[in-house]
């Protein structure tokens, strides 16, 4: 029996208010894991989903807010397709749509001739032709998720498209996709002159100083609008920067609400055992080591939830992101930092919410607190 | 020279009202067997939480080794190496066995698990508690759990072994048993014994004999002691070596 052992000792001689206290540890930090990696998701999958077919550069409206809401004129690709250094430039309409009134997709609107059609890569069928101008490749996902083969009817933006191909992506957000052709989508959304976006792609070789002043001049040539890097063009997206705030702040409040939880199981622990508390000091136990065991137990219990909370986390992210109100955008998303900061929280709110009680344990003289049963 | 002394020590109760120990000044040395003795609320077991520093004055100065002992620091520091305490209602943990409730006072002092372990043992086998090492406290007797709550006493070595009423709780025959161990212990150990107790056969066994009433010490005196040893009574196993 030593400093670590007793405090496990003393969890285990309650075991269902120790198990639903970290329960309450686990379902917070679940919470906290889920929200902030399916943001932080969202953001890694535009990011990936832009780049997967071959774009290095994003033009967007400044600022802004969503994904969906930019709007450039389809007049620029003019202005910038001349300048050297850019490859091929291809303007991109994007909406979230119901298909056959079942699931959330993403439908990107590409011209017929553009570059970015190139990097599809076919599981079966073809893509769409001038002659098609409501026909749709679909990503391997959502066509099984729809169950839906080549030459299969699908309404998308209440226009009865036909899938003439099937492809597969990597990225969650593309193989969830509904690629259509630009003209036919921009009738649909009354939306004849403009894009979301323009996905431009750069002459090869690439190098990083090259890069820049092809930005520097596409900025220069288009000074209202802003050129991004894919990664850049995912973390400026205002939508995404207000969801991250929303997450963080349910986050910090669930942190939160787990201290209080673990703050009223040590209360209780330490007013039952007050008595013992006093025995120990009797014994000859300094205060501080009677405070650092009582922290210990808040740490152990926290850590036990912690680490339970991650499991939660990841199968509560996987499962949001199959649903259909996902709509491809939501990818499980659980980097290296997203743990640590879950773990930390969690090493953080063990001891804060046993702090109080064991000040209160460790205030009381022991004559005192050996008086009372 | 004197090991513990008390200078005007107060202590009350309710903002005053209840005064417990009033004005006590007393020196006990090194190897003494001091009998605390008094009627109910005579302030005894005060005035020995006091000197344990389980409880803080009011007003005056406890010193230990002619050092002032201030703040609850200090004083865990001192019981946990110069103290050993046995209390009425043995303050055993009922969580843990016989020998983890000896263990746990050594956490901080002894280091190394098995040793305090092999101590812990040792303790409870002089104690005559060799072969009750894993019972927990509710499946040992009164003068089981006392003689637990003795080797937990004398787990660090103390030099003074404070006892409030360790007898109180126990059968005559259990109380002789228990007050010639503390006895035995303490001439073996050379420890200095306080004992606070109302039972004068008891208090028979310390040489000086200090009788609170009111909270003032009303007599001090050293006697020879009186109480007759029954070690006949204890079976071998169980008598302490």
């Amino acid at each position: 029996m030593n400093q670590l052992t007793l405090p496990i000792r003393n969890l285990y001689r309650q075991p269902l208010r120790s198990s639903l206290t970290a329960l309450g540890v686990a379902v917070a930090v679940g919470g906290f894991v889920a929200m902030t990696g399916l943001t932080q998701g969202l953001r890694y999958t535009v990011d990936r989903g832009i780049e997967e077919p071959g774009a290095d550069l994003v033009i967007s409206q400044k600022a802004a807010y969503g994904l969906l809401s930019g709007s450039v004129p389809v007049s620029l690709e003019q202005k910038v397709s001349g300048i050297p250094g850019i490859d091929k430039v291809s303007g991109v309409l994007l909406n979230v749509t119901v298909a056959d009134n079942d699931a959330n997709i993403v439908i990107s609107g590409w011209p017929f001739d553009s570059y970015l059609w190139n990097n599809v890569q076919l599981m079966e069928g073809r893509v769409p032709t001038s002659a098609d101008e409501f026909g749709v490749v679909l990503g391997q996902s959502i066509a099984a998720a729809l169950r839906k083969r080549v030459g299969d009817g699908v309404e998308l933006e209440y226009q009865n498209y036909q899938v003439v191909g099937i492809a597969k992506f990597g990225t969650v957000l593309n193989q969830n996709i509904a690629l259509v052709p630009l003209a036919g989508l921009q009738k649909l959304m009354g939306r004849a002159d403009t894009v979301t976006l323009f996905e431009v792609r750069l002459s090869r070789p690439l190098d990083p100083d090259r890069v820049a002043a092809v930005r520097a001049q596409i900025s220069a040539a288009l000074p209202s609008y802003l050129v991004s890097d894919t990664a850049e063009f995912a973390n400026n997206l205002r939508f995404e920067r207000q969801i991250n705030a929303v997450a963080s702040t349910i986050g910090l409040v669930v942190m939160g609400m787990a201290a209080l939880v673990i703050a009223n199981t040590m209360l209780m622990a330490v007013s039952e055992r007050t008595r013992e508390l006093g025995i120990l000091a009797a014994v000859g136990w300094a205060p501080v080591r009677i405070l650092a065991m009582i922290l210990m137990e808040g740490l152990l219990i926290s850590a036990a939830g912690g680490i339970a909370g991650l499991g939660l986390g990841i199968v509560t992210m996987h499962l949001v992101s199959q649903t259909h109100m996902a709509a491809g955008l939501l990818e499980p998303y659980l980097p290296p930092a997203l743990i640590v900061e879950a773990l930390i929280s969690v090493l953080v709110i063990g001891p804060l919410g046993a702090l109080y009680p064991a000040s209160l344990a460790v205030r009381m003289p022991p004559a005192r607190a050996l008086r009372e049963m | 020279m004197s090991l513990i002394d008390l200078n005007h020590v107060r202590r009350t109760f309710d903002g005053g009202r209840i005064v417990a120990v009033d004005d006590v000044s007393l020196s006990i040395r090194q190897g003494e067997t001091v009998a605390i003795t008094g009627p109910s609320g005579s302030g005894k077991s005060t005035l020995l939480n006091l000197m344990c520093g389980l409880d803080r004055p009011t007003r005056g100065d406890i010193r230990f080794d002619s050092q002032p002992v201030r703040g609850g620091a200090k004083w865990a520091r001192v019981r946990a190496e110069r103290l050993g305490i046995v209390f009425q209602s043995f303050c055993l943990i009922p969580g843990l066995t016989a020998e983890e409730n000896v263990e746990v006072a050594m956490i901080g002092q002894c280091s190394g698990v098995h040793l305090r372990r092999e101590r812990a043992l040792s303790l409870l086998q002089q104690v005559g508690l060799g072969d009750r090492s894993a019972f927990r406290p509710f499946e040992l007797s009164g003068g089981e759990r006392q003689r637990v709550a003795i080797a937990r006493a004398l787990a660090n070595a103390p030099d003074v072994l404070m006892a409030d009423e360790p007898t109180g709780s126990l059968d005559r025959r259990s109380s002789h048993l228990i007050m010639d161990l503390l006895t035995d212990l303490q001439r073996g150990r050379h420890t200095t014994l306080v004992l606070v107790t109302h039972d004068q056969i008891v208090a028979g066994y310390c040489k000086r004999q200090i009788e609170l009433v009111d909270g003032n010490v009303v007599s001090d005196v050293t006697v020879p002691p009186q109480a007759k040893h029954v070690a006949a009574l204890v079976p071998p196993a169980m008598g302490p070596t």
